[in-house]
């Protein structure tokens, strides 16, 4: 049986969980009412209570919209910080945080690092098993967006081929990235450091924008690059290439005028020789070597109890509502024990009746848990653009098959639950009903 | 099919024990008519709502021609009433967002799939032969005296036995009373149905075949 279900594709698992879920409702749907027709019954009480009704299918579609929205956003999250990382295969940095540095050459947050010397960087750019060994540079922004001094083999990985404009070809060019808010042709004076603490004014450095980069999805869409050359010579140093080449850009650098790098991104020519590469590299007190996708794996790892917290409050809330739901179906319920006792002094059977409560309830939640899917979709759009927004990362965050799953089963439960109230009308005395 | 009652021994206590109703006797010809008068509290309403078998802590015996319905089960009393009784009520009870003929076949849905559409043609027949004649239109909008018509049509429409009224002209004025008490038992006689209503109403009560006084729960006389 277990060999079965794994010989499922996963859309078809997806589908066959789903329908899994929903079958409590759609048996009770066809057993309770066979052979009646409640349905003009149910129409009616749902019109007479329309305002009462209508606030509690928004209550509900609220609670289940948060609920699927969080979780799709934090999938999102999940997914748009893996995708930042893609394009870096392999980092060299000085020994430290793998943690610090990962963040600082992919997500480009401020850090302070140690730097590899000339001699170390020539190591890895000259090993036979790397394809491209670009060094990376911070220090400097302009209006918030952080200046990166690395190569343009290294801009061509990243974000394949400038989307306007063209490479730099000169010290004082520079490419933005897909989000910056200046025009190719702009020119800017760069500050030293980023954010509050930059000091403007600092280089009196002028930089024209050549190009910009096409959408990476991570922070160097915010990102000004220019060579790595220029980041050095801003800050008084070597340049990376003896005095007689001093124009030269790019690869290869002179070690002994490499003023140290704190990061060296590293493509290898073969999946084997990257592992090859971080083995080599790895070397105790003076590179460490890392996979920015192992790092954030582990970090997902550490922040999995928190994400199996926020699952265990979704289901949770779901739970409560659930709870709420019922309370408010049985007070609704009072609202039309009249008709319900009128239907049992006609002579309709208890199954009858308790179709038309169960259709009524079923029609609020399922109504319900539509609109918060509706409402889920457009939360996650909006959390999503915030989140973007505020990282960098671009979080493409959409209502999957868990969430399906998650309101599948929420209808369902409160589907089979929802009798409760339906016997609760049956349990009354008739009389009273009548004269209520 | 027209049923006539004989009921033995009817004691109806409240959940405290306290006795509501205690008839030892009461016996109705099929095809006939009787009020039920009496002082409001007497427990009027009680004893026609046993008679429908509605009453949970009914002891005694309550039989329409040959069925005892305090013999049966809630589901079988259930049953008896859809095919046998009809209910007319003081205030309509009616599904105001439906139309007249609608909530006059309103029985047709719990009624097998084959029969419904036959239930429903009778209900607006009867709704025709009682003077209503816009049966779309939500009974929300009708007068008291249409509404308690709508009221009859449902109650007859499954061409039950019994019919069982309590207090159907209460709620209308005195000219509308009268109307529907004339096209009630012009019906009822017609069609050779049992009634009992319990009243107030002079005018109704005097036409019947029989009229019984209850007073403190029990059958007194006049």
């Amino acid at each position: 049986m277990l060999e079965l279900w794994h010989g499922f594709s996963a859309t078809a698992q997806d589908v066959v969980t789903l329908c899994a879920l929903a079958l409590p409702i759609a048996a009770l749907g066809v057993v309770l009412p066979r052979g009646f027709a409640p349905i003009p019954l149910i129409r009616a009480i749902l019109w007479r209570f329309r305002w009462a009704n209508a606030l509690f299918v928004l209550l509900i579609a609220v609670s289940v919209g948060l609920g699927v929205a969080l979780l799709a956003q934090e999938r999102g999250l999940r997914a748009g910080t893996a995708a930042a990382a893609d394009k870096f295969d392999l980092i060299i940095a000085a020994p430290g945080s793998e943690v610090t540095m990962m963040l600082a050459s992919v997500y480009l947050q401020p850090a302070d690092a140690g730097l590899l010397d000339g001699v170390t960087y020539a190591s890895i750019a000259t090993d036979a098993r790397v394809a491209m060994a670009a060094p990376l540079a911070f220090g400097d922004s302009y209006q918030g967006a952080p200046i990166v001094g690395t190569t343009a083999e290294f801009v061509t990985h990243l974000a394949g081929p400038i989307a306007q404009g063209r490479i730099w070809g000169d010290h004082a060019d520079a490419v933005i990235g897909a989000d910056v808010p200046l025009a190719v042709g702009d020119g800017f004076e760069p500050a030293h450091g980023v954010g509050d603490v930059a000091e403007h004014d600092a280089h009196g450095e002028e930089f024209h924008v050549v190009g910009r980069l096409a959408p990476t999805g991570s922070p160097w869409d915010r990102a000004i690059i220019v060579p790595v050359e220029t980041v050095w010579e801003t800050h008084g140093l070597a340049n990376g290439h003896r005095p007689e080449v001093a124009e030269q850009l790019g690869p290869p650098f002179d070690p002994e005028y490499f003023p140290g790098t704190p990061a060296v991104v590293v493509r290898a020519t073969s999946i084997g020789a990257t592992y090859g590469l971080k083995s080599s590299f790895a070397r105790a007190g003076e590179t460490m070597a890392f996979f920015p996708g192992s790092v954030l794996a582990s970090l997902y790892a550490v922040m999995g109890d928190v994400r199996q917290a926020m699952s265990l409050m979704a289901v949770v809330t779901q739970i409560l509502v659930a709870a709420s739901v019922l309370l408010g179906l049985f007070i609704l319920s009072q609202l039309f024990q009249r008709q319900m006792a009128l239907l049992q002094a006609l002579g309709a059977p208890r199954r009858f009746v308790l179709s038309v409560v169960w259709g009524y309830a079923n029609t609020l939640v399922v109504a319900g848990a539509m609109l918060g899917l509706i409402i889920g979709f457009a939360s996650v759009a909006i959390l999503s653009d915030i989140v973007s927004e505020r990282t960098g990362v671009r979080v493409v965050a959409e209502i999957g098959w868990s969430e399906f799953h998650l309101v599948a089963g929420f209808v369902s439960c409160v589907s089979l639950l929802s009798v409760v109230p339906g016997f609760a009308v049956l349990s009354r005395s008739i009389v009273s009903g009548l004269r209520a | 099919m027209t049923l006539s009652l004989n009921l033995s021994d009817l004691m109806v206590t409240a959940p405290g024990g306290r006795v509501l109703l205690n008839v030892p006797s009461l016996q109705l010809a099929a095809g006939q008519t009787l009020g039920i008068a009496g002082p409001s509290g007497a427990g009027k309403s009680t004893l026609l709502f046993a008679l429908a078998g509605l009453v949970d802590n009914q002891r005694g015996r309550v039989r329409w021609g040959g069925d005892d319905l305090g013999a049966m089960r809630p589901a079988q009393r259930a049953a008896f009433r859809q095919d046998h009784i009809g209910m007319i009520f003081q205030d309509f009870m009616l599904f105001d967002e439906l139309g007249g003929a609608a909530n006059a076949g309103i029985a047709a849905l719990f009624q097998p799939r084959a029969a419904r559409a036959h239930f429903r043609k009778r209900a607006a027949e009867r709704l025709t032969r009682l003077g209503v004649a816009d049966g779309a239109r939500p009974v929300a909008t009708y007068s008291g005296g249409e509404r308690q018509r709508v009221a009859v049509a449902r109650a007859m429409a499954a061409g039950a036995g019994v019919l069982l009224a309590d207090e159907p002209t209460a709620s209308l004025h005195r000219d509308a009373a009268d109307a529907l008490t004339d096209d009630l038992l012009r019906d009822v006689r017609e069609s050779g149905t049992t009634m009992i209503v319990v009243s107030h109403d002079a005018g109704m009560l005097g036409r019947m075949d029989r009229v019984v006084y209850l007073r403190d729960g029990g059958l007194a006389d006049a």
